[in-house]
């Protein structure tokens, strides 16, 4: 039984009050906290494998050391969130070694191969921003307080990965050639696919408990706008190519494709001739799960047999 | 520029050069170049041995907190961009050095200081 109700808890954080024990939750912040926790230690957690596959397209043994190594944080990162749903009742190995592939709550963007170095490092570039903005965010505004400490050192870590993505972004798009060509092919299908991360736009969400608890601080479409305003002039920048732009009479950035639309996973291409599907379609795209969803998490959960070994032992 | 030679300098009670005589400008431009996760700067970490100008070289003798450091390139090339800011400077060449090894205790009291701030203890 919590001490507060939704409504006093609700008030309580809105005035700065930091929850540290389950006993202070209602069962509302709790599943709220639950549902963001999950995500983000999901999203670290496929990160790895997709990362994996890619990194061994690296140029050179100091290359491939900086990308094992991101993708070393990100598993750390994982581990603190998963040890952070422990708190809450959950039990850490079932979330990873129990659920079927489909269960896991990662965006739909990491259930997609990165191919190539290229596609690595956009994806640095690009995801590991959208990481920093959607945790930054909670790291600044959280009413959580045992996140609010685990975030500060995760959030100098993705400041790493994001370097390194913008870095060899601007590298291989000065090299010219072919180069250059799968940086902007990587871009191509991955902008639409961050874009559409933030979910819902703000005029459609009914009702955000995250904000409400103090999960979060900003709305869906004031971190989208948060990640565009970084990663639209870097691409212009190095003379890659987005479908967005800044519109200065409405002070934004603004979509230069119909949003949300469709999207041809096995091509990697965005349909944007086909115009604008709703959201009702996205959310049912997102729950099919993309092509490597399964192959991602049996990856993940190799180490069952082991488990299995040591627990019969 | 020219990055990255393997060094076998041998420790002598001036090398890595001490905190005290780690003066003038071209150490002061290096303690502005702050290690990429955390924001303490390379000469508070202990990772600059040496620093010499030669001619228009500024010649560094840079080591890592471990051979797995993931963001060498990045130490480099931010050490590489800062001097060449300095007037006198026309050329930067980096020694990597790994001896003698890196431990907590070259971490400056300056260092030390921050990094409590940051919540990191040593």
């Amino acid at each position: 039984m919590s001490r507060y109700t939704e409504q006093e808890l609700k008030d309580k954080v809105q005035n700065g009050f930091i929850v540290e024990y389950p006993e202070e939750m209602t069962e509302g912040y709790r599943k709220a906290l639950i549902v963001q926790l999950l995500v983000q230690a999901d999203t670290e957690l496929v990160s790895a494998p997709a990362y994996f596959g890619a990194a061994q397209d690296a140029p050179s043994t100091n290359t491939m050391v900086s990308a094992t190594a991101i993708i070393q944080d990100e598993l750390a990162h994982a581990n603190i969130a998963y040890r952070l749903l422990e708190d809450l009742g959950l039990d850490k190995e079932q979330l990873v070694y129990g659920r079927a592939p489909h269960e896991f709550k990662h965006p739909y963007g990491f259930d997609h191969a990165l191919e190539n170095w290229a596609e690595l490092v956009v994806a640095n570039g690009l995801y590991d921003r959208a990481g920093i903005t959607l945790l930054g965010d909670v790291y600044r505004n959280t009413s959580y307080g045992p996140l609010k400490r685990a975030l500060v050192k995760v959030d100098q870590e993705e400041t790493f990965h994001l370097r390194h993505g913008e870095m060899w972004m601007k590298r291989l798009a000065a090299a010219g050639g072919e180069a250059r060509e799968k940086v902007q092919r990587a871009v191509d299908w991955m902008f639409p696919m961050a874009v559409e991360w933030f979910g819902l736009p703000d005029g459609m969400k009914r009702h955000s408990g995250q904000l409400e608890y103090r999960l979060k601080g900003m709305t869906n479409d004031e971190l989208r706008q948060t990640w565009m305003k970084s990663t639209v002039p870097l691409c212009e920048s190095i003379g890659i190519r987005v479908p967005a732009h800044f519109d200065a009479e409405k002070q934004e950035f603004v979509l230069d494709y119909p949003f949300p639309c469709e999207y041809d996973p096995e091509a990697k291409h965005w349909l944007f001739d086909e115009g604008e599907i709703s959201w009702d379609q996205v959310f049912e795209r997102w729950k099919g799960r993309g092509p490597m969803n399964d192959a991602y998490i049996t990856s993940i959960q190799e180490g069952r047999a082991v488990r299995r070994m040591l627990e019969a032992a | 520029m020219m990055l990255a030679e393997q060094a076998h300098a041998s420790p002598t009670l001036d090398y890595p050069v001490p905190p005290e005589h780690r003066n003038g400008a071209l150490w002061d431009a290096l303690r502005e170049v702050m290690d990429p996760e955390i924001p303490v700067s390379l000469v508070d970490l202990g990772l600059i041995y040496d620093l010499r100008l030669v001619g228009e070289t500024a010649e560094v003798d840079l080591t890592y907190t471990a051979t797995a450091c993931p963001c060498t390139y990045f130490i480099q090339y931010d050490i590489a961009e800062r001097l060449m800011r300095e007037p006198g400077v026309g050329d930067v060449r980096i020694t990597e050095v790994w001896n003698p090894g890196w431990s907590k205790a070259r971490v400056s009291p300056e260092g030390r200081e921050r990094l409590k701030v940051l919540g990191v203890s040593l």
